[in-house]
């Protein structure tokens, strides 16, 4: 119990301090590398929250293939941290009021008794979160959007090659 | 199992504020490698609120949409990542305050 | 989660820490030694009996040598990278089950470190950090040559990281669970290497060019790109780099030990004898491969992974499912 409530304690203090330094860094491979921070976090949240199927492939997939992505494109095109940091003028304060103004949204709806958060949480059946689980559901119910995801990722391969090559095909 | 021994109020919160931090992300900065690492951050947070949910009304369709979520994710990465290589080879320059006009 | 599993836990991280740690250098002296007898000539012989103390010895020295960050460099990148290359590959030894259960005062101890029911997606994922050792110690290195072994090894790194986990899904279906205990425990009356041939050789070709071993290696030949990403590295922080490969190294052959070799099944010996056995035989056949064979050149070597390994993996996951399909008929 304690120690639950310890590491959750943990993992979203990393996770907000590494974001707020993510935002607000100016080299971009210390960005990418505090994102992967968060993703770890957060990972780490998806473990107490019963899902390691999900914790793994964030890790495999997200933390492990994305920002390995970032990174090379980073260090390839040598980006470097750009200088102001932030844009200028009102756009700046604009933001900031907008971003005050979705979080007090979101908080509202969170907070409204409609969401049933105060429901009491039931015992979770045997197998919650494992890959059995959700491969039952997966090619059952979900079926179509899988296939469609398939299809989408190809065209994303061949987008991707298509964008960054020297010349025309 | 046991049952949920940290409130979901505390996840959702969480997520909100994760969120909240992209979007100032997405609103301030001026590098555009930036910008698509807090839209991860947003995609994060709600992927955080989608699996609290999944557990707090115990259904797997929460799970599934994360993954639905991480794959569209990856895809978006890739073609976000060409097209930004696209730019910085003809403009030399990856900050989005430059990249305003659609004449060369 | 009472104190004798945390007393109970934390012997057995020590436990595996310390074998991996003490083992290392045992494997370097064995390559060297074997290396040398396959070369006709004999390797290390003169520090202890047999050259035993010679791993010892280079640990001493590169101890004392200095240690150099480079002026211009990223300082904390260049510090933290060989430490994350050495952190996944000791996280990732913590599923691998070295033997069966173990009777202490009156309680059955399991002899792996965790129980994870997602355990080969969890030595999957963290296999997987370990490639941002390799890519930041070459960027924050800021020098031509580690900057561009460090992006071949990792681009290396990532391409056979398909092939192999499609490979482990053949024995994932026949067993239908991911938890690296169960499979163990399964393969007591048939070692998965007899029905899932193909896909054991696709695993140890893929685990091979995971860990940058020859005929691997070209990111860190020093023929090639001086040493590759390690080039800026001195004293400890190298040692560390080394550290984490052989780690790599005895992880990957634990989990193909585990998957397709019958884990720690064996006729008269007790398990974690068998499984150390066949990882010493593991661990020898990977030291063989570097003394017999030239080096890939990166294009074969990215060519092999990508239009050989994937394919033939996705192969013999189309045929295994297919025939357990079949077989478990309409």
């Amino acid at each position: 119990m304690i120690l639950q409530g310890l590491l959750f304690a943990m993992f979203a203090g990393t996770a907000v301090g590494c974001a707020i330094g993510m935002v607000f860094h100016r080299n971009p491979v210390h960005c990418a590398l505090l994102l992967v921070a968060v993703l770890l976090s957060i990972s780490g949240l998806f473990v107490l929250l019963n899902a390691p199927f999900i914790a793994a492939l964030q890790v495999l997939v997200y933390a492990g293939a994305i920002m390995v992505l970032f990174l090379f494109v980073v260090m390839l095109l040598n980006i470097r941290g750009e200088s102001p940091l932030l844009t200028t003028g009102s756009a700046k304060g604009f933001g900031i009021l907008f971003a005050i103004i979705v979080f007090v949204e979101l908080l509202w709806t969170v907070l409204s008794p409609s969401t049933e958060l105060s429901a009491p949480t039931s015992m979770l059946p045997r197998g919650f979160g494992s890959p059995a689980a959700i491969g039952r559901v997966l090619y059952t119910v979900w079926l179509y959007p899988f296939e469609i995801t398939s299809i989408l990722l190809l065209i994303a391969v061949v987008g991707a090659v298509v964008l960054a090559k020297r010349k025309f095909l | 199992m046991p049952a949920a021994v940290i409130p979901l109020l505390w996840f959702q919160i969480l997520a909100a504020l994760l969120f909240t931090i992209g979007v100032v992300g997405v609103l301030v900065r001026r590098s555009a490698l930036v910008i698509f690492m807090s839209i991860e951050l947003m995609l994060n947070a709600v992927n955080l609120s989608f699996v609290a949910f999944s557990r707090q009304h115990v259904s797997m369709d929460g799970h599934i949409f994360v993954f639905f979520v991480m794959a569209v994710a990856a895809a978006e990465v890739a073609v976000g990542l060409a097209i930004l290589i696209a730019i910085f080879r003809n403009r030399d320059t990856a900050s989005v305050d430059e990249v305003r006009l659609l004449k060369g | 989660m009472d104190t004798a599993f945390l007393i109970e836990s934390a012997v057995k991280v020590c436990v595996v820490l310390g074998f991996i740690l003490l083992g290392v250098p045992i494997i370097v002296w064995m390559e060297r030694k074997v290396i040398g007898h396959m070369q006709d000539r004999i390797g290390p012989e003169r520090v202890g009996p047999y050259g035993l103390l010679q791993t010892i010895a280079d640990g001493i020295k590169l101890f004392m040598k200095e240690d150099l960050v480079p002026a211009q460099s990223d300082k904390v990148v260049f510090i933290i990278a060989p430490a994350l290359t050495v952190v996944t590959a000791l996280v990732a030894t913590t599923v691998i089950p070295w033997g069966d259960t173990v009777q202490v005062f009156g309680r059955t101890i399991p002899l792996h470190v965790a129980d994870v029911n997602v355990a080969l997606l969890f030595v999957l994922a963290t296999t997987s950090m370990g490639v941002y050792g390799v890519v930041l110690g070459g960027w924050a290195s800021n020098s031509k040559y580690p900057l561009l072994g460090g992006l071949r090894s990792s681009a290396q790194m990532i391409s056979y990281e398909l092939a192999q986990g499609i490979a482990l899904v053949g024995v994932i279906l026949m067993t239908g669970t991911l938890s690296l205990a169960q499979i163990a425990r399964a393969q007591e009356h048939l070692w998965f290497v007899v029905p899932q041939f193909f896909g054991f050789v696709i695993y140890v070709l893929s685990a091979i060019a995971e860990t940058n071993r020859a005929p691997f290696d070209l990111p860190e030949a020093e023929t090639e790109l001086v040493a590759g990403f390690h080039t800026e590295y001195s004293s400890m922080k190298w040692a560390f780099y080394f550290l984490g490969e052989y780690a790599n190294m005895i992880v990957v052959s634990g989990v193909a030990i585990t998957v397709y070799l019958g884990a720690w099944h064996g006729p008269v010996l007790p398990p974690v004898l068998w499984f150390l056995i066949k990882l010493s035989l593991f661990l020898f056949f990977y030291v063989w491969l570097r003394a017999t064979f030239p080096r890939l050149r990166y294009d074969q070597l990215m060519a092999f992974g990508w239009k050989v390994l994937l394919p033939a993996s996705i192969l013999n996951l189309v045929v295994t499912a297919t025939v357990l399909a079949l077989r478990s008929g309409p």
